[in-house]
């Protein structure tokens, strides 16, 4: 008896040590939570400058995290104005001038709208269990939630962040924080995701702050008003067609 | 003898004379002056260029094109084993290209990141001021221009950061320290950008003595080279510079064509009066065994003699406009030295070369020739008895 407890007490103590769920585990279904084969939302990017704030509206249509298509619906300055993603291509129509713009090189590194994201950052949506190795750290508390810590590392060369820490729900899988770092270890974006709302089957954060830090200001507030997952939506939603429409 | 004629009669025509002269000299001052003025810039950009960009010329990454910024990111490569002798010589020096980011006072501000060997000599920017002393630091020193100081507000001293991508496209940011402000009168290397080091921007872009352009101290040392890179004279990179002075001088031109057609008209309206007022001395010429031909050779000299006494008031009274303008220059509107042209940042000063003012004065001589030989048809037809009578 003696020697059954000697050999099942430790594997319980250690076992008790071990989380229920691996980082990798996490990360899909964080993944599985943010990313849904369609999405259409109606949102509002609330822009804060040092001068004013202003607010945008937008209708987006997206395919994945790869392909989307987002169009302005007010203030009456930007209405009209529309944005089309497909993988590594970027257009945007401009209903003042009646053009289709290819976003590229430089141009690429420019604010949209003057808020905190640049249109680099519409390009670098990817796949977080795909593209990342993750290892789990000290669980936190934030926002008054349990969280589960995770440090991401880039699996390959070529993605715009090589690490990443995120902040992740512990009950409903959903990041609540999330910071972007350069190579050179350099904390260069954050994001705070709020208002966490069950849709379907998945939760879903639908307030997001981006913060540039290195940018002065206190950020851009992304509020998604309605949001529906996996509708069919038409395939000219999705081609350079619809920018002039 | 008809010089001599030809020149007595000018002095006669006393205020008349006089007239056309100043008309004639003020044309040929501008005129030169205005030449000077474009050949002093062709020849401020030229040097400028040279010393502070293109050297005796540069070889180009093939897929670099200054006006595409969608190319910068992709257009580097290895330096050619070729012309590495030449840079670790000296005689050439690279320089790595890339796009970048950086936040004065916290605004995000699109710029383009040169990187080059701080211990250069070849082009006038101050590289000295980009040594790394502490290898282990995190700041690097950066040199950036007069003109990008003052838009984005930034002093010797102040320490902001600077983001690029990768070649892989991965982000990565430093910090940086204004190391230097430089004076230079070449916008192109000062608008929108940031000087490092060369070795540092290569590690930081995760290449390794990679090089966008590699610009050479002499033509001596032009090596044929094939693949990558290839050579792009001096010549060929002030065309849009030249281009753009041609379509000024051109203007320019214009203006003194009108002038020059204007003061053509004085002369043809002075030979004109001349020819009705001394129909009496014409038959009297004429009379005395003249022939037509040489009357006709009289009335064209005394023309062309007003572009030889123009030209002398203009070496006197336009002397001291060329000589102010040779040594002090010419200093161009704010507005157009903003616009990023080579050669306007400093005053132009003026440069006549010896072809321009012979090529100016025989113009000048030629027209002034022309409008004085037109009116002088009317003595070939003229018979010697209708002149004495007054008839023409």
């Amino acid at each position: 008896m003696k020697k059954i407890l000697l050999i099942i007490l430790p594997i319980l103590l250690f076992a008790g040590t071990i989380p229920a769920i691996t980082a990798a585990e996490i990360l899909s279904k964080v993944d599985e939570n943010m990313i849904a084969k369609t999405t259409k939302s109606t949102a509002r990017m609330i822009v804060e400058t040092r001068r004013a704030t202003r607010t945008m509206s937008t209708v987006s249509y997206a395919k994945g995290n790869d392909i989307a298509y987002t169009e302005y619906t007010a203030p009456a300055r930007e209405k009209g104005t529309k944005m089309l993603k497909i993988k590594d291509d970027l257009w945007l129509y401009d209903p003042s001038t009646d053009r289709v713009i290819q976003i590229s090189g430089n141009m690429l590194k420019q604010s949209v709208m003057g808020s905190d994201l640049s249109y680099e950052d519409f390009m670098d949506e990817v796949e977080l269990a795909k593209t990342y190795t993750a290892t789990l750290q000290e669980d936190t508390v934030y926002d008054e939630r349990s969280c589960y810590v995770l440090s991401l590392a880039a699996k390959t060369d070529n993605l715009a962040y090589s690490k990443r820490v995120i902040y992740v729900d512990k009950e409903r899988l959903v990041p609540l924080y999330q910071e972007l770092y350069a190579k050179s270890g350099k904390k260069l974006k954050t994001m705070r995701m709020s208002k966490v709302t069950k849709i379907k089957q998945r939760w879903y954060p639908m307030q997001v702050v981006f913060k540039d830090e290195l940018k002065s200001g206190s950020g851009t507030t992304m509020i998604i008003d309605e949001v529906s997952f996996d509708i069919k939506i038409p395939d000219y939603y999705f081609s350079k067609a619809i920018l002039r429409k | 003898m008809i010089l001599k004629l030809a020149a007595k009669n000018i002095i006669g025509n006393g205020w008349r004379s006089l007239i056309n002269i100043l008309i004639l000299s003020i044309v040929l001052t501008g005129m030169v002056w205005m030449q000077g003025i474009y050949d002093g810039w062709g020849r401020a950009a030229r040097r400028q260029m040279r010393d502070w960009e293109f050297g005796a010329g540069h070889y180009e990454h093939k897929d670099f094109d200054k006006y595409d910024s969608f190319t910068w990111d992709k257009s580097n490569s290895k330096i050619p084993a070729e012309l590495q002798g030449l840079v670790e010589t000296g005689k050439a020096v690279p320089i790595l290209i890339s796009a970048g980011v950086i936040y004065p006072q916290g605004r995000l501000t699109p710029i383009t990141i040169k990187g080059i060997p701080h211990d250069q000599e070849i082009l006038e920017i101050p590289t000295e001021y980009l040594r790394v002393d502490d290898q282990a630091g995190i700041i690097l020193p950066a040199v950036i221009g007069k003109q990008m100081a003052r838009s984005t507000h930034l002093e010797e001293g102040d320490i902001l950061t600077m983001r690029w991508k990768d070649v892989h496209g991965a982000y990565n940011a430093y910090d940086i320290q204004i190391a230097r402000i430089m004076a230079t009168p070449v916008s192109t290397i000062d608008n929108s950008q940031v000087w490092v080091d060369f070795t540092h921007l290569n590690e930081a872009k995760a290449l390794h003595n990679s090089a966008t352009h590699i610009v050479i101290r002499d033509n001596s040392d032009l090596i044929k080279l094939e693949g990558d890179f290839r050579f792009i004279s001096i010549d060929e990179s002030m065309q849009g510079t030249d281009a753009m002075i041609n379509v000024k001088r051109m203007g320019g031109n214009m203006i003194f064509a009108l002038l020059l057609f204007l003061a053509m008209i004085a002369i043809f309206d002075t030979q004109i009066l001349a020819i009705f007022k001394r129909r009496r001395e014409i038959g009297t010429l004429i009379a005395l065994g003249m022939t037509k031909r040489q009357i006709v050779k009289l009335f064209t000299i005394e023309g062309c003699l007003y572009s030889v006494f123009a030209a002398v008031a203009t070496s006197i009274l336009g002397l001291p406009l060329f000589i102010y303008f040779g040594v002090s220059g010419y200093k161009t509107p704010q507005e157009m030295a903003n616009l990023s042209v080579a050669g306007t940042a400093e005053p132009i000063k003026c440069y006549y070369s010896p072809a321009m003012l012979i090529t100016t004065f025989i113009l000048v001589m030629l027209v002034t020739a022309l409008a004085s030989w037109l009116p002088t048809y009317r003595i070939a037809r003229l018979k010697a008895t209708d002149a004495l009578l007054g008839k023409v």
